[in-house]
């Protein structure tokens, strides 16, 4: 009987370990979004400071990233100047688009008038695209092929390696 | 300016929840009981920026957000299950606050009943345990030397 339940104990401490170890394994960062290999939801919204619509299917054709921000998040000011310097390297072969929620028109536009912008920013006046999309906090982004599909997903600010790394993903599709 | 605004509203396009779980299948909803139904159903959606709350309960503006949507969504006609299932589909099952895997649920009476036997198998097998030896022991008599010498020495610490 001893010796049994021995054996059960170390079974399931094995299995806690296991599943500790697996869990412990993986980047925070990289969120599985059900979303992921499915059509990104379409949407069409306003350019911020512009009445102009911007529609995400004009870019469909070539690899998209978007990224979800707002002013008031410290680590999206810690990510714009990646992500602006990412943009203008990579155009036009890659596509950035910014999506603003939560957010001040006259924040958003001192904000990029002061640290620059290389891609265009709409605003998520009522953040039903951020619902749409999953998006929990700021900054998110996604990753979606020449052909509207999420590939990645990224929770958190980004560095140039990253991003090249999660655009790799989308080129391979 | 008026009509540039409203041209500009005619464009503007939104994810729309038939993209994700098609037309509503129900009535559309107004007055006491859109608002009691958004109540109903925003405590069955987690606030994903919040510790454990409720969409329902949360001040939080992401939360906020997320009970409009499920009021415009009932009163469009949307069901419940339609609602949780497009929440679900942007957030995962993370969203829901009542999970919908039946092991869940299953998993805690699955260890109470397995604990349960365990205990009834290891009174089982004590009350089967042969008589511990003790009972075959004589009682000590009178003139034990043992208890002799125990009463020597309790009398010798009351004096």
């Amino acid at each position: 009987m001893n010796r049994t339940v021995l054996l059960v104990g170390v079974i399931i401490a094995a299995v806690l370990v296991g599943v500790l170890f697996m869990g412990l394994g993986k980047n925070p960062a990289e969120i599985r979004s059900p979303l992921i290999g499915k059509a990104a939801p379409t949407f069409a919204l306003r350019q911020v400071g512009t009445t102009n619509t911007i529609d995400i299917s004009q870019f469909r054709g070539k690899p998209l990233v978007v990224n979800f921000w707002a002013t008031w998040c410290g680590p999206c000011w810690e990510e714009h100047p990646v992500l602006v310097a990412n943009a203008r390297m990579l155009q036009p072969n890659v596509q950035f688009l910014g999506v603003v929620f939560q957010d001040q028109e006259d924040k958003i536009l001192s904000f990029l008038a002061q640290r620059g912008s290389g891609y265009p920013t709409v605003v998520d006046e009522a953040g039903k695209t951020a619902i749409a999309y999953g998006v929990g906090g700021v900054p998110e982004t996604y990753f979606i092929d020449a052909d509207g599909v999420i590939v990645a997903k990224y929770n958190g600010p980004m560095n140039g390696d990253i991003i090249r790394e999660h655009l790799q993903k989308v080129m391979r599709q | 300016m008026t009509i540039l605004a409203f041209v500009l509203l005619l464009q503007l396009q939104v994810p729309d929840a038939q993209q994700f779980v098609g037309p509503p299948k129900g009535q559309p909803l107004t007055g006491d009981a859109l608002f009691q139904r958004t109540n109903e159903v925003g405590a069955l959606l987690r606030c994903p920026v919040c510790q454990g709350m409720s969409v329902a309960d949360s001040p939080a503006e992401m939360a906020v957000n997320m009970k409009n949507q499920v009021r415009e969504l009932l009163a469009r006609g949307y069901t419940e299950e339609q609602i949780l299932e497009y929440f679900e589909k942007s957030y995962g099952q993370f969203v829901l606050l009542k999970p919908k895997s039946p092991v869940v649920w299953l998993l805690p009476v699955l260890a109470l009943v397995l604990g349960l036997i365990v205990v009834f198998v290891k009174l089982k097998k004590l009350q089967q345990a042969p008589d511990p030896p003790t009972a075959n022991r004589q009682p000590p008599t009178a003139d034990d030397p043992y208890l002799a010498r125990v009463r020597d020495l309790v009398s010798g610490e009351k004096s």
